[in-house]
């Protein structure tokens, strides 16, 4: 019972840590290497807006959620579009964006244990006998409900149909009207609040610490990896499998086993189908 | 002739300040800091060194034959305790303090006992004496010297290590199980050099005395979740949780522990988290109860000597929090102990220095300090006046109240309410 809550809760978590990331990917095919940086950013940007601006809880979140994804589309709008299309340069300039978003943190002070969130309801309940606070409880109530929300954006909005129109056939859409630009600097935004949205839900967990960036980049790709490389349903599904294949690793192997888990499903799904699960970029040389 | 007293003034004026304030004007002996600085042993070494020196400048500085000189530090950023950086990093940090910044001595670290075993033979090569004073808890480092003196004798450590903190902790089980009946012990320790050699020999000893070890888990550095080793502590009716971890996510440990009731007493052996006054606010107050090695005394309010508590509340006026981790006391003392060494050796020759050191006897800020002169580790004890002391804490209504030993403790291990029968 034990691996099943659990294993739900991590896999849970995977999936918030990786959305952003496949969304932006999936629509403008463009790899963000600063995912990471922009998640511990937002912690940091909520922190501030709770004890230094003294604002609400809920107020800290929306500003961190909206400054997230200004941060975003500036990115985009002013470093990635000069590279887009070239996708070494693109992950280059991400990753070095990132770096400094991180490095900059530290260098301004943000170091240390001492910078937490606090959780949205204190307590725990007992599930068949199983001690789960509530925060791990909303986690999983909040990550159903976002990609429920996700999807309904995608396919009932006029932005998502466009983003979905883009992700589908970039030169068919801009035949229809849509501007790629644009659709990658929405794209950008959105993937960045859905970063800080992790941050948020995940953060009062634990404390906000610089080094979780390129922690919470490297379990992001793996699961895109895994679940195909721009596509979110693949994306949840491969968080399924990666968290509970690590649950099980903590359980019948030991801890220090569970970072290996990620690193194997990369190489074990680069070897065996490149495309991942639900991915397409690789689909015509699989079938030849 | 009024030229001529114009002149007059000014050499007067010229000789006259530079009598008075040789310190000033002599050449600085060079202290070449190699500390983690974005983690609690690096910044907590580097404020201590910080203290130490203004002191030591302030009142005229080291005497080195006849001559007063000032120390001056250079401190470099090693990044040796971040997850995933190389050891090479730390040594290129040491190098560059020699070779560029000119370092006369080398203090602090590398701080992970991985870069400081691999610094050994650069400091040898250089002749650079080096006084370890914060995180790198490996016995292999006072081995190695005892094992090659001739190669490593420039390497000296002045803080407690590994086998020490194993050994202060089996007095406080030994101590729990006679009071409390306690025979369950789980140990959760990161996946760093001197954590899993310890964690290996506590489960080692604990098998030996008779204690039933529930489990081992091993964390990476940098993990964030602990649920699961918690649950196997809880399930397998674990009394003890050992803990082994310098990462700064160690404080979600508790937080996990608190939040699923655990009923086993938290015993950081190394607990970097728990150390700092910061660990209340950081958990929420859900760290209360728990047990912490903080290595030395003066990093934790106590009267271990009559230097503690004025060491305590000079570092609390200079940087407007208290001493904060395991290299604070350590790192404070070394400065003052190298300036004794040097004065006593006349010189800063490194082999005269190191026979100084070798004969160092000094009331320090955690009892009388002296070296092993085989294996220049620092003499440990239960007793300040004839060693120095460990101190191990429990967080208890918001304070770091000292708890062993008992020469020096503040108050008594309590147990949370979920565990009281």
């Amino acid at each position: 019972m034990e691996i099943l809550i659990y294993g739900t809760i991590n896999s849970v978590a995977l999936a918030l840590y990786a959305l952003g990331f496949a969304l932006v990917y999936g629509i403008s095919r463009l790899p963000n290497f600063a995912h990471g940086a922009l998640y511990v950013l937002s912690g940091f940007i909520t922190w501030s807006a709770l004890n230094t601006l003294k604002l609400n809880y809920l107020l800290s979140i929306i500003l961190a959620m909206a400054v997230t994804a200004l941060i975003g589309a500036v990115i985009y709008r002013l470093f990635l579009i000069r590279v887009r299309g070239m996708e070494i340069s693109e992950i280059i300039a991400s990753y070095a964006i990132g770096l400094a978003i991180l490095e900059g943190l530290r260098w301004g002070g943000f170091k240390g244990m001492t910078y937490t969130l606090p959780p949205f309801i204190e307590g725990s309940a007992s599930i068949a006998g199983i001690s789960v606070d509530y925060q791990r409880i909303s986690v999983i109530g909040i990550g159903a409900a976002l990609v429920a929300v996700l999807w309904l954006f995608t396919h009932h909005t006029r932005i998502g149909l466009a983003l979905r129109g883009m992700a589908q056939d970039e030169r068919a859409a801009l035949m229809l009207g849509i501007d790629s630009d644009v659709m990658a600097v929405v794209a950008m935004a959105v993937g960045s609040m859905l970063a800080a949205l992790a941050a948020i839900l995940l953060l009062p967990l634990g404390n906000i610490v610089v080094e979780s960036g390129y922690n919470v980049l490297i379990l992001a790709i793996a699961v895109c990896i895994v679940g195909g490389l721009g596509s979110w349903i693949g994306a949840v599904l491969a968080a399924f499998l990666i968290g509970f294949a690590q649950i099980l690793t903590v359980v019948y192997l030991g801890a220090h086993f569970q970072m290996v888990v990620a690193l194997l499903a990369i190489i074990l799904t680069l070897i065996l189908k490149p495309s991942g699960l639900f991915g397409r970029q690789k689909e015509l040389e699989e079938r030849v | 002739m009024k030229r001529g007293s114009f002149f007059s003034v000014f050499l007067l004026l010229t000789v006259s300040w530079l009598l008075i304030s040789p310190a000033r004007a002599a050449q600085p002996i060079v202290l070449g800091c190699p500390l983690s600085t974005a983690f609690l042993y690096g910044w907590d070494a580097e404020r201590g060194f910080t203290l130490a020196m203004e002191e030591i400048n302030a009142a005229g500085g080291v005497a080195v034959g006849s001559e007063k000189r000032p120390f001056k530090m250079e401190v470099i950023d090693t990044r040796d305790l971040e997850p995933g950086v190389p050891v090479s990093e730390a040594l290129l940090a040491v190098e560059k303090l020699i070779l560029d910044k000119k370092a006369d001595f080398i203090l602090g670290g590398p701080v992970r006992s991985e870069a400081a075993l691999a610094a050994m033979p650069l400091l040898s090569k250089y002749k650079k004496v080096s006084i370890l004073t914060s995180g790198v808890l490996t016995p292999k480092y006072s081995q190695m010297v005892a094992e090659q003196y001739d190669k490593f004798k420039y390497c000296f450590r002045i803080h407690g290590e590994a086998k020490n903190l194993v050994g202060e902790i089996f007095a406080n089980f030994a101590e729990l199980k006679q009071k409390y009946g306690f025979n369950n012990l789980f140990i959760m320790a990161q996946d760093v050099s001197h954590a899993r050699g310890a964690a290996e020999l506590v489960k080692k000893l604990a098998t030996d005395k008779g204690w039933n070890v529930t489990g081992l888990e091993i964390y990476p550095t940098g993990a964030t979740d602990f649920s699961m080793g918690l649950l196997k502590a809880k399930d397998s009716k674990t009394e003890i949780i050992n803990i082994w971890m310098d990462m700064p996510e160690s404080s979600i440990l508790l937080k996990q522990w608190f939040d699923m009731k655990v009923p086993a007493l938290p015993f950081g052996s190394t607990l970097a988290a728990a150390e700092q006054p910061g660990f209340w606010k950081a958990t929420e107050g859900k760290g209360e109860y728990t047990l912490c090695n903080v290595v030395n005394a003066g990093n934790a309010p106590s009267n271990a000597t009559p230097w503690t508590m004025k060491f305590y509340d000079a570092y609390a006026k200079r940087w407007g929090i208290e001493p904060e981790g395991l290299g604070s006391s350590s790192s404070y003392m070394a400065v003052y102990v190298l300036k004794d060494g040097i004065e006593r050796a006349g010189s800063l020759d490194p082999d005269k220095v190191v026979a100084a050191l070798e004969k160092t006897d000094l009331m320090g800020v955690y009892g009388r300090l002296r070296f092993d002169p085989k294996s220049h580790q620092v003499i440990p004890s239960t007793d300040p006046k004839e060693g120095a002391v460990g101190s191990i804490l429990q967080w208890q209504a918001g304070k770091r109240v000292v708890v062993y030993p008992k020469s020096i403790a503040m108050g008594e291990i309590k147990l949370p309410p979920w565990m009281q029968k």
